[in-house]
């Protein structure tokens, strides 16, 4: 896992422009926290990539009109706790039971 | 107190725009209501897809910012794929749509849609428009970024009570971008690394892309490039920017390039990259990417480096200005003499194959049109087995002289783009070329042609396929032309003739003979110098195929020349 700071202008759309550099590639988000920053704004991401992937983000995330920084690091111990946790809850929730009682439910 | 909607059109002109594409709606009559006295020209287009390749090709052309309107909904989403286009291809565009009043959004209202939201991924910059007073300040902004740095689609959407409310207006503003440490580039040495590289280089070669006509730095390039004398090639987009008849260029690279340029970017050992983002369409296999090649690249988007490997030296920049800078350093050094290998790569065991196979007609006849039109002409090419024809025969060094869709490929671009062209260069002789299956996705464009009387040169080469994608199946498909028979077309002389316009047909066997008869050559010129709109559907063979090709996944050294 790596972490990473983007300090971003807080303009409509910016913060989902960073996060779709992310989805548009399939990558997985377990950990995203978008908070104010000094004059401006970060979002803190934890994400599974490759070295290619890195590179292509961090150009991607610098294109953005209102990015103004980006910055890698190593995962805080918060960071991967709450990943961690998301991961083990990352499927929806499925019925208690299969045939009538689910539908049971439904009814 | 202006309207809103006079207050967007008094941005525009102070944003030099006197020439806008679109198609009116619900939500932005606000916005039609204020033309007249505006000072800008509307065209109507006859499909909002036509309004923003119209847009593009008019900038494509002119370098300024291309402006289209629609309205909310469906007229917006019919924009999206004009905007993918001038993302992928670096095109200076502003969309601006009307949207549903403001009490409305979110609710599912009658033709709302969330085109920010559906366009965030594709354009540069975008704004939904929450007030009245921003509306200056949002112009300003989109026009900066449209243009700036590498251009780019730029969407405003603006609900259409900001349209129709009023306020005092004291004139339009001026955007000052804040400045971001990633625009500070380290590197301050970088004439000094290139003058190592290239001493020590023994098989340099310059590739050129779209950039260098972005920058303006065309002349530029070509004094560098006749200093240096290095082997030289063009992708789609950089055509025109070295003239054809200069000795050490070997045209255009990439999957449908010439063997001496692919040959020559497989086997350098130093690649000076200008303005080129090296796509799959030029590296073929990126993993096999001129494998022995040190990168020198020259870009103004960081974005671009390092996309296929990491480069030996970015140089970050204008190239209008990093280019000079360069060719002041090296001119203080005394460079290798690369004349062995340069007669390697331009020699003539590589020179072009005269066409062969069943594309030779198409291709002469080409030939035959390119070389009757005058020297300020424009040609575009819509997508697909014309278009790299076209391509590998345009022979002009006219800088913004070939326009096509390169990056997203839309078929139905040329027609409308033309119009965009012919109306930034009334002077021009525009001609444009599509095949049966793209002239369908815009066919409509030719009452816009007809009501504005524009003398557009209008060719089909009607092969009665989805050409390239029946070649592909060819090729890679065992024949199994799944959906790609056109034999069913419409007649398209009867079609223009119902939108008023003269159109015939000619079969390939005019031009089997080479070269043409008297009368061929007269009728093509006729066809070429009326001041009307013509069509002239040119019959070829449906299995012609574009050599030579490059196979998706192969390396560039790995060329196709003919069936196998």
């Amino acid at each position: 896992m790596h972490a990473f700071h983007v300090h971003y202008r807080n303009t409509q759309g910016t913060l989902m422009r960073i996060l779709n550099a992310i989805s548009r590639r399939g990558v997985e988000m377990p950990y995203v926290q978008a908070e104010p920053h000094g004059y401006n704004h970060r979002v803190s991401l934890l994400l599974e990539l490759n070295t290619k992937q890195i590179g292509q983000l961090f150009r991607d995330w610098h294109a953005i009109v209102d990015v103004v920084e980006v910055r890698a690091g190593a995962p805080t111990e918060d960071m991967m706790e709450l990943a961690e946790s998301w991961d083990a809850a990352r499927h929806p929730p499925a019925s208690a039971g299969a045939g009538g009682s689910a539908r049971a439910a439904m009814a | 107190m202006l309207r809103g909607a006079e207050i967007v059109l008094q941005c525009l002109r102070a944003e030099g725009v006197d020439l806008v594409f679109g198609y009116p709606g619900g939500a932005i009559m606000p916005l039609y209501d204020a033309l007249e006295g505006s000072g800008i020209k509307h065209v109507l287009t006859r499909h909002e897809q036509g309004a923003v390749f119209a847009a593009e090709g008019l900038a494509r052309v002119s370098g300024k910012v291309g402006v289209a309107f629609a309205t909310s909904g469906p007229g917006a989403t019919n924009l999206v794929t004009g905007i993918a286009d001038a993302k992928m291809d670096s095109v200076p565009l502003v969309c601006i749509t009307g949207q549903v009043r403001s009490a409305l959004i979110g609710t599912d209202a009658f033709q709302e849609t969330d085109v920010f939201g559906m366009t965030l991924a594709l354009t540069k910059w975008s704004r939904l428009v929450k007030s009245i007073e921003e509306i200056p300040a949002v112009i300003a902004e989109g026009f900066h970024w449209a243009r700036s740095g590498r251009p780019g689609p730029v969407m405003i959407d603006i609900p259409t009570d900001m349209l129709k409310a009023k306020m005092e207006f004291s004139g339009p503003v001026k955007f000052t971008p804040h400045a971001k440490p990633a625009d500070v580039h380290g590197e301050s040495t970088f004439a000094e690394t290139l003058i190592t590289l290239l001493e020590q280089a023994k098989k340099p070669v310059a590739l050129v892309g779209a950039g260098v006509k972005l920058s303006g730095a065309v002349a530029e390039l070509r004094r560098l490039l006749d200093y240096l004398q290095v082997p030289a090639f063009a992708t789609v987009h950089g055509l025109g920017a070295i003239p054809p008849e200069t000795p050490y260029y070997l045209g255009m690279v990439g999957m449908h390039g010439t063997r001496a340029a692919n040959m020559a970017l497989h086997e350098n050992d130093l690649l000076l990259v200008f303005g080129a983002r090296l796509d799959d369409r030029v590296t073929g296999d990126p993993t096999r990417f001129a494998p022995h090649a040190r990168i020198v690249h020259f870009e103004i988007d960081p974005a671009q480096l390092d996309r296929v490997r990491p480069c030996e030296l970015p140089i970050i920049g204008d190239l209008a200005e990093t280019i000079p800078t360069c060719h002041n350093a090296l001119r203080q050094v005394k460079l290798p003499d690369w004349s062995d290998w340069r007669a390697v790569a331009c020699g003539p065991e590589r020179a072009e194959l005269d066409p062969r196979g069943l594309a030779q007609p198409t291709i002469r006849f080409l030939d035959e049109l390119f070389s009757r039109l005058p020297e300020n002409s424009v040609i575009l090419a819509d997508v697909g087995q014309h278009q790299m024809w076209a391509a590998q025969r345009y022979r002009s060094s006219l800088p913004r002289g070939f326009i096509t869709s390169g990056g997203l490929g839309s078929m139905g671009f040329a027609l409308p783009a033309a119009i965009g062209v012919q109306l930034a260069k009334p002077d021009a002789t525009v001609l444009c070329v599509s095949g049966d299956g793209g002239f369908q996705m815009n066919i409509q464009e030719l009452a816009t042609v007809h009501r504005l009387g524009l003398p557009i040169k209008m060719v089909i080469i009607d092969n009665k396929y989805l050409g390239m994608v029946r070649q592909w199946q060819q090729l890679f498909y065992q024949r199994n032309y799944a959906e790609t028979d056109l034999s069913d077309n419409p007649d398209f002389v009867a079609i223009s003739k119902a939108y008023k316009i003269h159109g015939q047909r000619i079969s390939e066997a005019v031009v089997r003979e080479f070269p043409v008869s008297q009368e061929t050559g007269d009728e093509l010129d006729r066809f070429l110098n009326s001041s009307e709109p013509e069509l002239l559907v040119f019959d070829t063979h449906p299995e012609a195929n574009v050599f030579p090709m490059v196979p998706a996944g192969a390396a560039l050294s790995e060329m196709m020349f003919e069936e196998e």
